[in-house]
Protein backbone atom coordinates (compact mmCIF):
# COMPACT_ATOMS: atom_id res chain seq x y z
CA UNK A 1 0.00 0.00 0.00
CA UNK A 2 1.41 3.34 -0.94
CA UNK A 3 1.42 6.03 1.70
CA UNK A 4 -0.62 8.40 -0.44
CA UNK A 5 -3.65 6.19 -0.96
CA UNK A 6 -3.65 5.18 2.68
CA UNK A 7 -3.70 8.82 3.75
CA UNK A 8 -6.70 9.36 1.48
CA UNK A 9 -8.65 6.84 3.54
CA UNK A 10 -7.97 8.46 6.92
CA UNK A 11 -10.83 10.99 6.73
CA UNK A 12 -13.27 8.10 6.24
CA UNK A 13 -11.73 6.27 9.20
CA UNK A 14 -12.16 9.31 11.42
CA UNK A 15 -15.77 9.82 10.32
CA UNK A 16 -16.59 6.17 10.99
CA UNK A 17 -15.13 6.23 14.50
CA UNK A 18 -16.88 9.53 15.23
CA UNK A 19 -20.14 7.93 14.14
CA UNK A 20 -19.54 4.80 16.23
CA UNK A 21 -18.56 6.63 19.39
CA UNK A 22 -20.72 9.78 19.25
CA UNK A 23 -23.77 8.34 21.02
CA UNK A 24 -21.66 6.83 23.80
CA UNK A 25 -19.64 9.99 24.42
CA UNK A 26 -22.78 12.12 24.49
CA UNK A 27 -24.48 9.80 27.00
CA UNK A 28 -21.50 9.91 29.35
CA UNK A 29 -21.20 13.70 29.18
CA UNK A 30 -24.94 14.29 29.64
CA UNK A 31 -24.95 12.04 32.72
CA UNK A 32 -22.78 14.62 34.53
CA UNK A 33 -25.09 17.51 33.65
CA UNK A 34 -26.75 19.61 36.32
CA UNK A 35 -30.02 20.57 34.61
CA UNK A 36 -33.10 18.41 34.28
CA UNK A 37 -32.97 18.37 30.47
CA UNK A 38 -30.45 16.52 28.33
CA UNK A 39 -28.22 19.51 27.60
CA UNK A 40 -25.21 18.92 25.47
CA UNK A 41 -22.80 20.47 26.22
CA UNK A 42 -24.07 20.53 29.82
CA UNK A 43 -24.75 23.92 31.41
CA UNK A 44 -23.03 22.81 34.59
CA UNK A 45 -21.51 19.68 36.07
CA UNK A 46 -22.94 17.65 38.93
CA UNK A 47 -23.46 14.14 40.18
CA UNK A 48 -27.17 14.65 40.85
CA UNK A 49 -28.27 12.10 38.25
CA UNK A 50 -26.05 9.46 39.76
CA UNK A 51 -27.58 10.23 43.14
CA UNK A 52 -31.03 10.06 41.54
CA UNK A 53 -30.11 6.75 39.93
CA UNK A 54 -28.97 5.17 43.19
CA UNK A 55 -31.97 6.68 44.94
CA UNK A 56 -34.47 5.16 42.50
CA UNK A 57 -35.74 1.82 43.66
CA UNK A 58 -36.61 0.64 40.15
CA UNK A 59 -33.24 1.54 38.68
CA UNK A 60 -31.31 -0.06 41.52
CA UNK A 61 -33.44 -3.19 41.37
CA UNK A 62 -33.18 -3.56 37.60
CA UNK A 63 -29.44 -2.98 37.71
CA UNK A 64 -28.33 -5.03 40.71
CA UNK A 65 -31.09 -7.57 41.24
CA UNK A 66 -31.97 -8.36 37.65
CA UNK A 67 -29.30 -7.47 35.08
CA UNK A 68 -26.30 -8.22 37.23
CA UNK A 69 -27.61 -11.45 38.72
CA UNK A 70 -28.97 -12.80 35.44
CA UNK A 71 -25.71 -11.79 33.72
CA UNK A 72 -23.55 -13.65 36.23
CA UNK A 73 -25.73 -16.77 36.17
CA UNK A 74 -25.78 -16.67 32.35
CA UNK A 75 -21.99 -16.44 32.33
CA UNK A 76 -21.72 -19.42 34.67
CA UNK A 77 -24.15 -21.66 32.79
CA UNK A 78 -22.94 -20.64 29.33
CA UNK A 79 -19.30 -21.24 30.28
CA UNK A 80 -20.00 -24.75 31.51
CA UNK A 81 -22.27 -25.76 28.60
CA UNK A 82 -20.12 -23.97 26.02
CA UNK A 83 -16.83 -25.43 27.22
CA UNK A 84 -18.22 -28.95 27.17
CA UNK A 85 -19.65 -28.40 23.70
CA UNK A 86 -16.39 -26.92 22.37
CA UNK A 87 -14.32 -29.84 23.69
CA UNK A 88 -16.76 -32.28 22.16
CA UNK A 89 -16.64 -30.49 18.83
CA UNK A 90 -12.86 -30.12 18.64
CA UNK A 91 -11.45 -33.22 20.28
CA UNK A 92 -13.87 -35.92 19.39
CA UNK A 93 -14.39 -36.96 15.80
CA UNK A 94 -17.84 -38.12 14.92
CA UNK A 95 -20.17 -38.01 12.00
CA UNK A 96 -22.23 -34.89 11.63
CA UNK A 97 -19.75 -32.82 13.62
CA UNK A 98 -19.96 -29.96 11.11
CA UNK A 99 -23.75 -29.93 11.20
CA UNK A 100 -23.77 -29.85 14.99
CA UNK A 101 -21.30 -26.98 15.03
CA UNK A 102 -23.51 -24.97 12.66
CA UNK A 103 -26.51 -25.78 14.85
CA UNK A 104 -24.67 -24.69 18.00
CA UNK A 105 -23.63 -21.37 16.48
CA UNK A 106 -27.06 -20.70 14.93
CA UNK A 107 -28.26 -18.47 17.82
CA UNK A 108 -25.72 -15.94 16.53
CA UNK A 109 -27.68 -15.69 13.27
CA UNK A 110 -31.27 -15.88 14.50
CA UNK A 111 -32.51 -12.32 15.08
CA UNK A 112 -32.99 -11.88 18.81
CA UNK A 113 -36.35 -10.18 18.51
CA UNK A 114 -37.69 -13.26 16.72
CA UNK A 115 -36.12 -15.61 19.25
CA UNK A 116 -37.60 -13.54 22.08
CA UNK A 117 -41.07 -13.66 20.53
CA UNK A 118 -40.78 -17.40 19.79
CA UNK A 119 -39.70 -18.30 23.33
CA UNK A 120 -42.38 -16.02 24.78
CA UNK A 121 -45.14 -17.70 22.77
CA UNK A 122 -43.78 -21.11 23.76
CA UNK A 123 -43.72 -20.21 27.46
CA UNK A 124 -47.28 -18.89 27.13
CA UNK A 125 -48.35 -22.24 25.75
CA UNK A 126 -46.66 -24.02 28.65
CA UNK A 127 -48.34 -21.51 31.00
CA UNK A 128 -44.92 -20.66 32.43
CA UNK A 129 -45.04 -17.05 33.65
CA UNK A 130 -42.16 -14.76 32.63
CA UNK A 131 -39.68 -13.71 35.31
CA UNK A 132 -35.94 -13.41 35.79
CA UNK A 133 -35.78 -17.19 35.47
CA UNK A 134 -37.22 -17.18 31.95
CA UNK A 135 -34.87 -14.30 31.10
CA UNK A 136 -31.96 -16.46 32.23
CA UNK A 137 -33.28 -19.34 30.13
CA UNK A 138 -33.28 -17.13 27.03
CA UNK A 139 -29.89 -15.58 27.72
CA UNK A 140 -28.20 -18.96 27.99
CA UNK A 141 -29.36 -19.71 24.44
CA UNK A 142 -27.71 -16.59 22.98
CA UNK A 143 -24.61 -16.41 25.20
CA UNK A 144 -23.32 -19.98 24.90
CA UNK A 145 -22.21 -19.68 21.23
CA UNK A 146 -19.75 -16.96 22.28
CA UNK A 147 -18.16 -19.32 24.80
CA UNK A 148 -18.06 -22.10 22.20
CA UNK A 149 -16.23 -19.83 19.76
CA UNK A 150 -13.75 -18.71 22.35
CA UNK A 151 -12.94 -22.13 23.74
CA UNK A 152 -12.81 -23.67 20.25
CA UNK A 153 -10.25 -21.05 19.22
CA UNK A 154 -8.25 -21.80 22.36
CA UNK A 155 -8.33 -25.56 21.80
CA UNK A 156 -7.44 -25.33 18.11
CA UNK A 157 -4.46 -23.13 18.94
CA UNK A 158 -3.18 -25.59 21.53
CA UNK A 159 -0.51 -28.18 20.87
CA UNK A 160 -2.09 -31.63 21.43
CA UNK A 161 1.34 -33.00 22.24
CA UNK A 162 1.26 -31.21 25.61
CA UNK A 163 -1.59 -33.41 26.77
CA UNK A 164 0.07 -36.47 25.21
CA UNK A 165 3.32 -35.67 27.00
CA UNK A 166 1.49 -35.48 30.31
CA UNK A 167 -0.13 -38.84 29.61
CA UNK A 168 3.15 -40.47 28.63
CA UNK A 169 4.54 -39.26 31.95
CA UNK A 170 1.86 -41.23 33.69
CA UNK A 171 -1.09 -38.88 33.99
CA UNK A 172 -4.49 -40.32 33.32
CA UNK A 173 -6.54 -38.72 30.56
CA UNK A 174 -8.61 -36.99 33.20
CA UNK A 175 -5.54 -35.71 35.06
CA UNK A 176 -3.96 -34.53 31.81
CA UNK A 177 -7.11 -32.63 31.00
CA UNK A 178 -7.51 -30.96 34.36
CA UNK A 179 -3.82 -30.33 35.03
CA UNK A 180 -2.60 -29.36 31.55
CA UNK A 181 -5.38 -28.51 29.11
CA UNK A 182 -7.74 -26.61 31.36
CA UNK A 183 -5.08 -24.25 32.79
CA UNK A 184 -3.93 -23.52 29.24
CA UNK A 185 -7.50 -22.69 28.30
CA UNK A 186 -7.84 -20.23 31.14
CA UNK A 187 -7.78 -17.05 29.05
CA UNK A 188 -10.29 -18.49 26.57
CA UNK A 189 -12.59 -19.45 29.42
CA UNK A 190 -12.38 -16.03 31.05
CA UNK A 191 -13.00 -14.28 27.73
CA UNK A 192 -15.95 -16.54 26.98
CA UNK A 193 -17.46 -15.97 30.41
CA UNK A 194 -17.01 -12.20 30.16
CA UNK A 195 -18.65 -12.10 26.75
CA UNK A 196 -21.51 -14.26 27.97
CA UNK A 197 -22.02 -11.77 30.82
CA UNK A 198 -21.91 -8.78 28.45
CA UNK A 199 -24.37 -10.38 26.01
CA UNK A 200 -26.83 -10.93 28.83
CA UNK A 201 -26.16 -7.56 30.47
CA UNK A 202 -26.72 -5.61 27.23
CA UNK A 203 -29.53 -7.63 25.70
CA UNK A 204 -32.84 -5.91 25.24
CA UNK A 205 -34.61 -7.80 22.46
CA UNK A 206 -35.04 -10.99 24.46
CA UNK A 207 -35.54 -9.16 27.72
CA UNK A 208 -38.51 -7.19 26.32
CA UNK A 209 -40.38 -10.46 26.02
CA UNK A 210 -38.90 -12.65 28.73
CA UNK A 211 -38.01 -10.44 31.70
CA UNK A 212 -41.58 -10.21 32.92
CA UNK A 213 -43.40 -6.99 33.82
CA UNK A 214 -42.47 -6.91 37.50
CA UNK A 215 -38.70 -7.34 37.14
CA UNK A 216 -37.42 -5.47 34.06
CA UNK A 217 -33.72 -5.72 33.29
CA UNK A 218 -31.75 -2.48 33.14
CA UNK A 219 -32.01 -2.04 29.34
CA UNK A 220 -35.76 -2.71 29.47
CA UNK A 221 -36.22 -0.20 32.26
CA UNK A 222 -34.19 2.37 30.29
CA UNK A 223 -36.34 1.64 27.24
CA UNK A 224 -39.61 2.30 29.05
CA UNK A 225 -38.17 5.40 30.71
CA UNK A 226 -37.13 6.87 27.35
CA UNK A 227 -40.59 6.20 25.98
CA UNK A 228 -42.65 7.56 28.80
CA UNK A 229 -40.65 10.09 30.81
CA UNK A 230 -37.32 11.67 30.10
CA UNK A 231 -35.64 11.36 33.46
CA UNK A 232 -31.91 12.11 33.19
CA UNK A 233 -31.00 9.29 35.55
CA UNK A 234 -31.35 7.24 32.32
CA UNK A 235 -28.09 8.90 31.31
CA UNK A 236 -26.41 7.92 34.58
CA UNK A 237 -27.62 4.33 34.22
CA UNK A 238 -26.46 4.21 30.60
CA UNK A 239 -23.07 5.72 31.44
CA UNK A 240 -22.56 3.07 34.13
CA UNK A 241 -23.35 0.35 31.61
CA UNK A 242 -20.93 1.81 29.06
CA UNK A 243 -18.14 1.98 31.64
CA UNK A 244 -18.72 -1.59 32.83
CA UNK A 245 -18.86 -3.04 29.31
CA UNK A 246 -15.88 -0.96 28.14
CA UNK A 247 -13.82 -1.96 31.17
CA UNK A 248 -14.59 -5.66 30.72
CA UNK A 249 -13.65 -5.57 27.05
CA UNK A 250 -10.43 -3.75 27.86
CA UNK A 251 -9.56 -6.56 30.28
CA UNK A 252 -10.31 -9.44 27.91
CA UNK A 253 -8.54 -7.76 25.02
CA UNK A 254 -5.31 -8.43 26.89
CA UNK A 255 -6.15 -12.12 27.03
CA UNK A 256 -7.64 -12.92 23.68
CA UNK A 257 -7.83 -12.00 20.02
CA UNK A 258 -11.09 -10.11 20.14
CA UNK A 259 -11.93 -10.32 16.49
CA UNK A 260 -12.71 -14.01 16.78
CA UNK A 261 -15.73 -13.10 18.84
CA UNK A 262 -17.99 -11.39 16.38
CA UNK B 1 -12.97 -39.24 29.67
CA UNK B 2 -11.10 -42.43 30.50
CA UNK B 3 -8.07 -44.10 29.06
CA UNK B 4 -9.86 -46.79 27.14
CA UNK B 5 -9.60 -44.99 23.84
CA UNK B 6 -12.39 -43.67 21.67
CA UNK B 7 -15.89 -44.17 22.93
CA UNK B 8 -19.23 -42.59 22.11
CA UNK B 9 -18.68 -40.22 25.05
CA UNK B 10 -18.98 -37.14 22.83
CA UNK B 11 -22.68 -37.23 23.57
CA UNK B 12 -21.82 -36.28 27.12
CA UNK B 13 -20.05 -33.19 25.87
CA UNK B 14 -22.25 -31.86 23.11
CA UNK B 15 -25.40 -33.27 24.69
CA UNK B 16 -26.27 -30.61 27.29
CA UNK B 17 -26.26 -27.59 24.98
CA UNK B 18 -27.68 -29.69 22.13
CA UNK B 19 -30.70 -30.67 24.18
CA UNK B 20 -31.00 -27.15 25.55
CA UNK B 21 -31.13 -25.72 22.02
CA UNK B 22 -33.70 -28.28 20.97
CA UNK B 23 -35.93 -27.36 23.88
CA UNK B 24 -35.48 -23.58 23.81
CA UNK B 25 -34.77 -22.81 20.15
CA UNK B 26 -36.11 -25.52 17.86
CA UNK B 27 -39.33 -26.31 19.70
CA UNK B 28 -40.25 -22.61 20.19
CA UNK B 29 -39.87 -21.96 16.47
CA UNK B 30 -41.84 -25.12 15.66
CA UNK B 31 -44.54 -23.78 17.96
CA UNK B 32 -44.46 -20.47 16.06
CA UNK B 33 -44.84 -22.34 12.76
CA UNK B 34 -47.85 -24.16 14.20
CA UNK B 35 -49.40 -20.97 15.59
CA UNK B 36 -49.02 -19.29 12.22
CA UNK B 37 -51.64 -21.58 10.67
CA UNK B 38 -54.05 -21.41 13.61
CA UNK B 39 -57.15 -19.23 13.67
CA UNK B 40 -56.91 -15.92 15.45
CA UNK B 41 -59.52 -15.36 18.13
CA UNK B 42 -60.01 -12.12 20.06
CA UNK B 43 -60.97 -14.03 23.19
CA UNK B 44 -58.82 -17.14 23.21
CA UNK B 45 -55.84 -15.77 21.21
CA UNK B 46 -55.44 -18.86 19.04
CA UNK B 47 -57.77 -21.69 18.05
CA UNK B 48 -56.24 -24.91 16.70
CA UNK B 49 -57.25 -25.79 13.15
CA UNK B 50 -55.67 -25.03 9.81
CA UNK B 51 -56.06 -21.68 8.11
CA UNK B 52 -53.93 -19.75 5.64
CA UNK B 53 -55.56 -16.46 6.63
CA UNK B 54 -52.52 -15.26 8.60
CA UNK B 55 -50.34 -15.55 5.53
CA UNK B 56 -52.99 -14.23 3.13
CA UNK B 57 -53.25 -11.17 5.37
CA UNK B 58 -49.59 -10.35 4.65
CA UNK B 59 -50.52 -9.52 1.05
CA UNK B 60 -52.73 -6.67 2.21
CA UNK B 61 -51.43 -3.22 1.37
CA UNK B 62 -50.46 -2.40 4.97
CA UNK B 63 -48.25 -5.46 5.39
CA UNK B 64 -46.85 -5.27 1.86
CA UNK B 65 -45.77 -1.70 2.58
CA UNK B 66 -44.34 -2.75 5.93
CA UNK B 67 -42.17 -5.40 4.30
CA UNK B 68 -41.15 -3.17 1.40
CA UNK B 69 -40.15 -0.36 3.76
CA UNK B 70 -38.16 -2.75 5.95
CA UNK B 71 -36.43 -4.21 2.89
CA UNK B 72 -35.67 -0.79 1.43
CA UNK B 73 -34.22 0.55 4.71
CA UNK B 74 -32.15 -2.61 5.17
CA UNK B 75 -30.70 -2.35 1.66
CA UNK B 76 -29.81 1.32 2.23
CA UNK B 77 -28.20 0.56 5.61
CA UNK B 78 -26.20 -2.31 4.09
CA UNK B 79 -24.98 -0.09 1.25
CA UNK B 80 -23.97 2.73 3.63
CA UNK B 81 -22.15 0.19 5.81
CA UNK B 82 -20.21 -1.10 2.80
CA UNK B 83 -19.25 2.44 1.78
CA UNK B 84 -18.12 3.43 5.29
CA UNK B 85 -16.92 0.06 6.54
CA UNK B 86 -14.76 -1.04 3.63
CA UNK B 87 -12.16 1.75 3.90
CA UNK B 88 -11.91 1.22 7.65
CA UNK B 89 -11.52 -2.53 7.18
CA UNK B 90 -8.72 -1.96 4.68
CA UNK B 91 -6.84 0.49 6.89
CA UNK B 92 -7.15 -1.80 9.94
CA UNK B 93 -6.09 -4.90 8.00
CA UNK B 94 -2.94 -3.15 6.81
CA UNK B 95 -2.07 -1.37 10.05
CA UNK B 96 0.48 -2.14 12.75
CA UNK B 97 -0.66 -4.38 15.57
CA UNK B 98 -0.78 -1.42 17.99
CA UNK B 99 -3.23 0.55 15.88
CA UNK B 100 -5.15 -2.65 15.20
CA UNK B 101 -5.59 -3.29 18.94
CA UNK B 102 -6.91 0.21 19.55
CA UNK B 103 -9.03 0.13 16.39
CA UNK B 104 -10.64 -3.17 17.34
CA UNK B 105 -11.37 -1.99 20.86
CA UNK B 106 -13.11 1.14 19.55
CA UNK B 107 -15.02 -0.99 17.07
CA UNK B 108 -16.18 -3.79 19.38
CA UNK B 109 -16.85 -1.76 22.52
CA UNK B 110 -19.80 0.22 21.03
CA UNK B 111 -21.16 -3.03 19.60
CA UNK B 112 -21.34 -4.57 23.06
CA UNK B 113 -23.16 -1.69 24.72
CA UNK B 114 -26.93 -2.19 24.81
CA UNK B 115 -28.76 -1.04 21.68
CA UNK B 116 -31.14 1.00 23.75
CA UNK B 117 -28.28 3.05 25.16
CA UNK B 118 -26.83 3.81 21.74
CA UNK B 119 -30.27 4.84 20.52
CA UNK B 120 -30.66 7.05 23.60
CA UNK B 121 -27.40 8.79 22.64
CA UNK B 122 -28.81 9.52 19.19
CA UNK B 123 -32.03 10.84 20.68
CA UNK B 124 -29.97 13.37 22.64
CA UNK B 125 -27.86 14.29 19.59
CA UNK B 126 -30.71 14.63 17.11
CA UNK B 127 -33.41 16.09 19.36
CA UNK B 128 -34.89 19.54 18.96
CA UNK B 129 -32.42 21.00 21.46
CA UNK B 130 -29.73 18.53 20.45
CA UNK B 131 -26.20 19.03 19.25
CA UNK B 132 -27.02 19.10 15.55
CA UNK B 133 -29.83 21.59 15.91
CA UNK B 134 -27.67 23.84 18.09
CA UNK B 135 -25.03 23.78 15.38
CA UNK B 136 -27.58 24.62 12.71
CA UNK B 137 -28.91 27.49 14.82
CA UNK B 138 -25.41 28.89 15.29
CA UNK B 139 -24.89 28.78 11.54
CA UNK B 140 -28.30 30.31 11.01
CA UNK B 141 -29.15 27.32 8.86
CA UNK B 142 -32.37 26.36 10.58
CA UNK B 143 -34.31 26.36 13.81
CA UNK B 144 -35.55 23.21 15.45
CA UNK B 145 -35.22 21.05 12.34
CA UNK B 146 -37.01 17.74 12.76
CA UNK B 147 -34.21 15.20 12.60
CA UNK B 148 -35.57 12.62 14.99
CA UNK B 149 -38.56 10.46 14.07
CA UNK B 150 -37.54 10.36 10.41
CA UNK B 151 -36.32 7.60 8.13
CA UNK B 152 -32.91 9.27 8.01
CA UNK B 153 -32.61 8.94 11.78
CA UNK B 154 -33.44 5.23 11.60
CA UNK B 155 -30.83 4.72 8.87
CA UNK B 156 -28.23 6.58 10.93
CA UNK B 157 -28.99 4.57 14.06
CA UNK B 158 -28.98 1.21 12.29
CA UNK B 159 -25.75 2.08 10.48
CA UNK B 160 -24.02 2.91 13.75
CA UNK B 161 -25.21 -0.36 15.27
CA UNK B 162 -24.27 -2.65 12.43
CA UNK B 163 -21.04 -1.14 11.06
CA UNK B 164 -18.77 -3.44 13.12
CA UNK B 165 -20.54 -6.46 11.62
CA UNK B 166 -19.46 -5.19 8.21
CA UNK B 167 -15.91 -4.17 9.10
CA UNK B 168 -14.78 -7.33 10.91
CA UNK B 169 -15.37 -9.94 8.14
CA UNK B 170 -13.98 -7.64 5.43
CA UNK B 171 -10.92 -6.97 7.56
CA UNK B 172 -10.37 -10.69 8.08
CA UNK B 173 -10.63 -11.29 4.31
CA UNK B 174 -8.16 -8.51 3.45
CA UNK B 175 -5.71 -9.72 6.08
CA UNK B 176 -5.56 -13.03 4.25
CA UNK B 177 -4.39 -11.28 1.06
CA UNK B 178 -0.60 -11.09 1.25
CA UNK B 179 0.66 -7.49 0.91
CA UNK B 180 3.24 -8.85 -1.53
CA UNK B 181 0.39 -9.40 -3.99
CA UNK B 182 -0.37 -5.67 -3.92
CA UNK B 183 3.29 -4.83 -4.39
CA UNK B 184 3.59 -7.27 -7.27
CA UNK B 185 0.64 -5.71 -9.07
CA UNK B 186 2.04 -2.23 -8.58
CA UNK B 187 5.54 -3.31 -9.66
CA UNK B 188 4.01 -4.68 -12.83
CA UNK B 189 2.69 -1.21 -13.59
CA UNK B 190 -0.83 -1.23 -12.19
CA UNK B 191 -1.98 1.99 -10.59
CA UNK B 192 -3.30 1.73 -7.03
CA UNK B 193 -6.84 1.93 -8.37
CA UNK B 194 -6.28 -0.85 -10.90
CA UNK B 195 -4.59 -3.00 -8.31
CA UNK B 196 -7.53 -2.47 -5.94
CA UNK B 197 -10.15 -3.38 -8.55
CA UNK B 198 -8.28 -6.44 -9.85
CA UNK B 199 -6.73 -7.82 -6.66
CA UNK B 200 -8.15 -6.58 -3.37
CA UNK B 201 -11.81 -6.15 -4.25
CA UNK B 202 -12.36 -9.64 -5.76
CA UNK B 203 -10.36 -11.39 -3.06
CA UNK B 204 -12.20 -9.60 -0.26
CA UNK B 205 -15.60 -10.51 -1.73
CA UNK B 206 -16.33 -13.40 0.69
CA UNK B 207 -15.82 -11.05 3.64
CA UNK B 208 -17.99 -8.41 2.01
CA UNK B 209 -20.76 -10.94 1.42
CA UNK B 210 -20.82 -12.28 4.95
CA UNK B 211 -20.63 -8.76 6.39
CA UNK B 212 -23.53 -7.64 4.21
CA UNK B 213 -25.53 -10.66 5.27
CA UNK B 214 -25.05 -9.85 8.96
CA UNK B 215 -25.86 -6.15 8.54
CA UNK B 216 -28.90 -6.92 6.44
CA UNK B 217 -30.32 -9.37 8.94
CA UNK B 218 -29.72 -6.97 11.86
CA UNK B 219 -31.63 -4.26 9.99
CA UNK B 220 -34.44 -6.51 8.80
CA UNK B 221 -35.23 -7.49 12.38
CA UNK B 222 -34.62 -4.10 13.99
CA UNK B 223 -37.03 -3.08 16.70
CA UNK B 224 -35.57 -0.65 19.25
CA UNK B 225 -34.14 1.77 16.69
CA UNK B 226 -37.29 2.31 14.60
CA UNK B 227 -39.40 2.32 17.77
CA UNK B 228 -37.43 5.15 19.39
CA UNK B 229 -35.98 7.01 16.38
CA UNK B 230 -38.55 6.41 13.65
CA UNK B 231 -41.81 8.14 12.88
CA UNK B 232 -45.14 6.69 13.89
CA UNK B 233 -46.08 5.97 10.33
CA UNK B 234 -42.84 4.49 9.10
CA UNK B 235 -42.81 1.29 11.08
CA UNK B 236 -40.69 -1.79 10.47
CA UNK B 237 -41.55 -5.48 10.70
CA UNK B 238 -39.88 -5.93 14.11
CA UNK B 239 -42.19 -3.33 15.65
CA UNK B 240 -45.22 -5.04 14.18
CA UNK B 241 -44.20 -8.41 15.66
CA UNK B 242 -43.58 -6.86 19.07
CA UNK B 243 -46.95 -5.17 19.07
CA UNK B 244 -48.93 -8.14 17.82
CA UNK B 245 -47.41 -10.33 20.54
CA UNK B 246 -47.43 -8.00 23.54
CA UNK B 247 -50.18 -5.45 22.97
CA UNK B 248 -52.57 -6.64 20.25
CA UNK B 249 -52.43 -10.32 21.30
CA UNK B 250 -52.72 -11.43 17.68
CA UNK B 251 -50.34 -14.34 18.13
CA UNK B 252 -51.14 -16.18 14.90
CA UNK B 253 -50.53 -12.91 13.05
CA UNK B 254 -47.19 -12.36 14.79
CA UNK B 255 -46.29 -15.99 14.11
CA UNK B 256 -46.83 -15.67 10.36
CA UNK B 257 -44.71 -12.50 10.28
CA UNK B 258 -41.95 -14.28 12.21
CA UNK B 259 -42.00 -17.28 9.89
CA UNK B 260 -41.81 -15.07 6.79
CA UNK B 261 -38.83 -13.18 8.22
CA UNK B 262 -37.05 -16.40 9.22
CA UNK B 263 -37.61 -17.93 5.78
CA UNK B 264 -36.31 -14.77 4.10
CA UNK B 265 -33.16 -14.86 6.23
CA UNK B 266 -32.56 -18.56 5.67
CA UNK B 267 -33.01 -18.05 1.93
CA UNK B 268 -30.50 -15.25 2.01
CA UNK B 269 -27.96 -17.30 3.98
CA UNK B 270 -28.40 -20.15 1.50
CA UNK B 271 -27.97 -17.79 -1.45
CA UNK B 272 -24.79 -16.32 0.03
CA UNK B 273 -23.32 -19.75 0.71
CA UNK B 274 -24.19 -20.82 -2.83
CA UNK B 275 -22.60 -17.67 -4.28
CA UNK B 276 -19.36 -18.07 -2.32
CA UNK B 277 -19.10 -21.78 -3.21
CA UNK B 278 -19.74 -21.06 -6.88
CA UNK B 279 -17.13 -18.36 -6.76
CA UNK B 280 -14.61 -20.69 -5.18
CA UNK B 281 -15.34 -23.28 -7.89
CA UNK B 282 -14.92 -20.71 -10.66
CA UNK B 283 -11.59 -19.63 -9.24
CA UNK B 284 -10.46 -23.25 -9.10
CA UNK B 285 -11.25 -23.83 -12.78
CA UNK B 286 -9.63 -20.56 -13.78
CA UNK B 287 -6.30 -21.64 -12.35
Amino acid sequence: MTGRSKRMLWPVVIVVYALLLAPLVVVIVVSFGSTSTFDFPPKGLSLRWYRAFFGSEMFVRSFFRVSQVVGLLTALAATIAGTLAAIGLVRLRFRGRQAIETFFLSPLLVPHILLGAAVYLYLARLAWPTSSVTLLVGHIVIATPYVIRCVTAGLVGMDPRLEEAAMSLGASRRQAFFKVTLPLLRSSLVTGAVFAFIISFSDINLALFLAGPSAPSLPVHIFSQIQFEADPSIAAASALQIVIVGGLILVVQRLFRLRLMV
Amino acid sequence: MDRTGPSPSWALFVGPYGIYLLVFLVVPFANVALLSVYHHSPTKIAIPGFTDANYAKLFELYYANLFLRTLRLSVVVTAVCVALGYPLAYVLARSTSRIMTLGLFLLIMPLMVSTVIRVFGWVVILGNEGLVNQGLRLLGAGDGVRLLYTEGAVILGLTQQSLPFMVLPIMAAIERIPPSLEEAAENLGASWGQMFVRVIWPLSMPGLLSGSLLVFSVSMSAFITPALMGGRRERMVGQQIYEEVLTAYDWPGAASLTIVLVVMMLGLVGLTLWATRRRARLEMTRR
